[in-house]
C-alpha cells in the first residue's frame, strides 16, 4: 500500500501511567507489522517524528487533570476524524479519580506538594467524554492487546467494533473457575466490572479489583454492596474498593456519599 | 544577546518534560527541566486504604517499571509488619524484576536512544535499514515480558506477586519457555553491548557526579536495604529522606532531589560502577572490557550500563529458573501477615535508578501516609546540571545542535516522567 493511501493515525497520551501505549508496543510479534499499515504522524513516546493536520484516527490515552491536558485534548478532537479512547483513564479517569467528590484538589495539593492549589494548573481528574465527542473506548487498565488488535483490524476493513457488556463472571464461568466471592468468602467485584480479560484474577485465586471499570449503564453496585456487606467486609473497605477504578461512576458516587453522610451524622450522635 | 534554547517536548521518552536554557552573552543564565505531566496524588488517595490492595494502587504509578513499583510496595509492607518471606518466594521476586530489567532496557536501549546513534527518528523507521537488529530486540523485550507474564499474571499492571508470597506459582512448563527464550535471546543482549560500545557516544556533559544505588548483598541484583554513594558511605534505606532532601519547584511537577547539597545520578551507571566487583559471567567481562568507557563523568554512558545490564540479567533469569526447577516447585500459599501499627521503608532497583516507597499504617493495617520518591525525580537535578554543562561547552554552537545534545542527554537518563509526578515528605 502506498503511504499516501494508508490511514492516519496519531498516538497520544494525557495523564496517566504510559500503559496503554506500552500495551501497544508489547505487541512484539506483529508490532511492525501493525504499525505498517498505518501512516504514523504522531507518537511522542515511541518516535521523535511529528506531522501537522488532519487524522483518520487518533488514540488517546490518560485522563484530563490538568488545563493542559484539556487544550491538548481539544486540538487533538479538532483534528482527527475518529478519536478512540483506550484505557480506564480515558474512559474515566481510573485510580487517581479514586477520591473525586471526596477529597478536593486543593487538599490534594496540599498534601502531596505542601502548597496551594493554583500551583500547577490541575483539573479533577475525568475521561475524555466530559469534555469532547469520543466514537469509541476501549476498557482496561490496562488494555488487552487483543483487543485493541481486534478494534484496529476491524477499523482498516471498515467496521466499527463492538462493546462488551457482561461481567467478568461470565467469563469465570464459562473457565470453569471457582467463584472466589462465594467459596473463599473474598471482595471479588466481578459481578460489576466490563469482562474482556478472560477473568484472570480468579484464575490466579485473586479476586476482582475492577480494572475493566463498572459496566456502563448495567452494574448494580448497590446489590455488590450488599453482598459484601454480608460476607463481613465495613463499608469504609468497601466503598474503597468500589473507588479504586469506580470514582467518576454515578452510582458508586452516590452511594459514597450516602455513606459519608451517615458516617458523620454517627460521629455527631 | 538573550538566546533562550528549548526543547518544546521530550520525545521518546515516557512521560511528558519540557527542557529550558536561557543564555545570555557567554553566559548560561538558567537552566530548566520542566516536568508537565499532570499529577496524579497517588500519597493523598491511597491513604485509609487496607494494605492488601496497596501494591495494586502503587504499582499505577507506571507501566513501564510496574513490577517496580509493586515490589517496592509488598517490601514496605512486609518490612511494616516484620513478614519472612520463603526462599522460593525471594527467587521468584528475583526472576520478576531481572524480566523487568529485560523489557525495559531492550525497550529503551534499542528503541529510544539507539536511534539517535544511527539518525533516525524512531525505531521502526530504523527497522527499514536494520530489520534484523529491530526484530531481535522485540525478540529481547518480549522474553521479558513473558517474565511478566508468567510471574506477574500480565505485562502491565499484573497482580500474582502478592504481600507474603505468590498467589499462584508458575509451573515448570512455563519455567522453562522462559528459559528456552532467554537462551535464544541473550546473543541480541550481548549486541546491545556491541553497539553502544562503537558507537560515537558524545562528552558534551561530561563532569564530576554523585552516584547512588542499592547494595544488592553478594551478588549483582537490583534488590537491597542498604544504599551505596560514591563518596564511600553506606546508608540504610530508612535513612532515604536525608539521601534525597527533595524540595517542591514551580517549573516541575516532579519535586528536585540533592545530595549534601548537589545533584546525584542513580541508574545503571551507578549501579554497574558501585556493584561492578558483584558482576559475573559474560556481563562481568563484558564490564572489563570496557570499563574505559564506563566513567563515572559520562552520563550519557548509562545506555552502554545498561546494555551490560540486559545480558547480566538475561544470565540471572536463566540461573534464578534453575534454582527454581533443581529445587521443585512448592505451592506454598501465602506468608500469614498480622497487621499492626507501624512505618516501613523499602526500596527497589527499578530500571531507572532507586525507588523508594515508605508507608505509616494504623492498627488495622490501613494507611495513614504514604510517600514514593522514584528515580526520575531524584535525577532531574542531575539532568539540569548536564544540560548546563553542555550548553557552556557548546555555547557557539547553533540552536538546533544544542537542542539535540540536550534530548541526547534527557534520553540516556531513561526518564520516566509518570513515576515522577507525585511525591510527598512525611512530616
Amino acid at each position: 500500500m502506498a503511504e499516501s493511501e494508508k490511514p492516519k493515525i496519531g498516538i497520544f497520551s494525557l495523564t496517566g501511567c504510559g500503559g496503554d501505549q506500552l500495551m501497544i508496543l508489547n505487541m512484539e510479534p506483529v508490532l511492525l507489522e501493525l504499525l505498517s499499515r498505518f501512516d504514523i504522524k504522531d507518537f511522542q513516546e515511541g518516535s521523535s517524528y511529528k506531522e501537522e493536520g488532519e487524522l483518520d484516527i487518533a488514540l488517546v490515552e490518560g485522563s484530563v487533570s490538568t488545563k493542559t491536558d484539556l487544550e491538548r485534548l481539544k486540538e487533538i478532537r479538532e483534528r482527527s476524524k475518529m478519536l478512540i479512547a483506550i484505557g480506564d483513564c480515558a474512559i474515566s479517569g481510573c485510580v487517581q479519580a479514586m477520591r473525586n467528590g471526596q477529597m478536593s484538589m486543593a487538599e490534594r495539593m496540599k498534601k502531596v506538594y505542601g502548597v496551594d492549589e493554583d500551583y500547577y494548573d490541575v483539573l479533577e481528574p475525568k475521561g475524555l467524554s466530559s469534555y469532547v465527542k469520543v466514537d469509541l473506548e476501549i476498557p482496561g487498565c490496562p488494555i488487552e492487546k487483543d483487543e485493541i488488535l481486534h478494534a484496529i483490524t476491524s477499523l482498516l476493513h471498515g467496521d466499527m467494533p463492538e462493546g462488551i457488556d457482561y461481567p467478568v463472571c461470565v467469563e469465570c464461568k464459562l473457565n470453569g473457575y471457582p467463584c472466589v466471592l462465594v467459596e473463599k468468602g473474598m471482595p471479588c467485584l466481578g459481578p460489576l466490572i466490563t469482562a474482556g480479560c478472560n477473568a484472570r484474577c480468579p484464575g490466579l485465586g485473586l479476586d476482582c479489583i475492577g480494572c475493566r471499570g463498572p459496566i456502563p449503564e448495567e452494574a448494580n453496585v448497590a446489590a455488590e454492596v450488599k453482598v459484601l456487606l454480608e460476607k463481613g467486609y465495613d463499608e469504609k473497605y468497601i466503598f474503597n474498593r468500589l473507588r479504586f477504578f469506580g470514582g467518576n461512576f454515578e452510582d458508586v458516587q452516590n452511594l459514597t456519599k450516602k455513606f459519608s453522610e451517615k458516617t458523620e451524622k454517627e460521629e455527631e450522635e | 544577546m538573550k538566546r533562550v534554547i528549548e526543547v518544546e517536548e521530550l520525545t521518546r521518552v515516557e512521560g511528558h518534560g519540557r527542557i529550558e536554557v536561557v543564555i545570555e552573552g557567554t553566559e548560561v543564565k538558567d537552566v530548566k527541566m520542566a516536568i508537565f505531566e499532570g499529577p496524579r496524588f497517588f500519597e493523598a488517595f491511597i491513604e485509609s486504604v487496607h494494605y492488601e490492595k496497596v501494591p495494586d494502587i502503587m504499582r499505577r504509578i507506571c507501566a513501564i517499571c510496574t513490577a517496580s513499583h509493586s515490589l517496592a510496595s509488598i517490601r514496605t509492607i512486609e518490612n511494616a509488619f516484620d513478614v519472612k518471606v520463603t526462599e522460593q518466594t525471594k527467587i521468584l521476586r528475583d526472576l520478576l524484576i531481572h524480566g523487568e530489567m529485560i523489557e525495559s532496557h531492550a525497550l529503551h536501549v534499542f528503541m529510544l536512544a539507539l536511534p539517535d546513534f544511527l539518525g533516525f527518528p524512531d525505531a521502526i523507521r530504523m527497522a527499514s535499514k536494520y530489520p534484523k537488529e529491530v526484530k531481535a530486540a522485540l525478540q529481547l523485550k518480549h522474553a521479558g515480558n513473558m517474565v511478566h507474564n508468567i510471574v506477574s499474571g500480565r505485562e502491565v499492571h499484573g497482580m500474582n506477586e502478592r504481600v507474603g508470597g505468590f498467589s499462584k506459582v508458575p509451573s515448570e512448563k512455563e519455567l522453562k519457555d522462559i528459559r528456552t527464550a532467554m537462551v535464544a535471546t541473550k546473543p541480541t543482549a550481548e549486541l546491545a553491548v556491541k553497539l553502544f560500545a562503537e558507537a560515537e557516544i558524545p562528552k558534551y556533559a561530561e563532569s564530576e557526579n554523585t552516584l547512588m544505588a542499592l547494595d544488592p548483598g553478594e551478588k549483582f541484583g537490583f534488590m537491597g536495604d542498604y544504599v551505596l554513594v560514591s563518596d564511600g558511605t553506606r546508608h540504610p534505606v530508612q535513612d532515604y529522606l536525608s539521601l534525597t532532601n527533595e524540595r517542591t519547584v514551580k517549573h516541575s511537577h516532579a519535586k528536585f532531589s540533592s545530595y549534601k547539597g548537589s545533584s546525584y545520578m542513580v541508574g545503571a551507571l551507578p549501579r554497574i560502577l558501585l556493584n561492578k566487583d558483584k558482576l559475573e559471567g559474560t556481563a562481568a567481562e563484558l564490564y572489563d572490557e570496557h570499563k574505559d568507557l564506563l566513567t563515572s563523568k559520562n552520563t550519557l554512558m548509562n545506555n552502554l550500563a545498561q546494555a551490560i545490564e540486559l545480558v547480566h540479567s538475561v544470565d540471572r533469569c536463566i540461573e534464578d529458573i534453575d534454582i527454581l526447577l533443581s529445587n521443585g516447585l512448592k505451592d506454598e500459599g501465602l506468608v500469614e501477615v498480622e497487621p499492626k501499627a507501624s512505618r516501613g521503608v523499602g526500596a527497589v532497583e527499578a530500571p531507572r535508578g532507586i525507588l523508594y516507597h515508605d508507608y505509616i499504617f494504623d492498627e488495622n493495617g490501613c494507611i495513614v501516609k504514604a510517600n514514593v520518591i522514584t528515580p526520575t525525580a531524584q535525577n532531574a537535578a542531575n539532568m539540569e546540571k548536564d544540560y548546563r554543562v553542555a550548553a557552556e561547552r557548546m555555547i557557539k554552537e547553533p540552536d538546533e545542535k544544542l537542542v539535540e545534545a540536550f534530548e541526547i542527554i534527557a534520553r540516556a537518563y531513561d526518564p520516566c516522567i509518570s513515576c515522577s509526578v507525585h511525591l510527598t515528605r512525611i512530616r
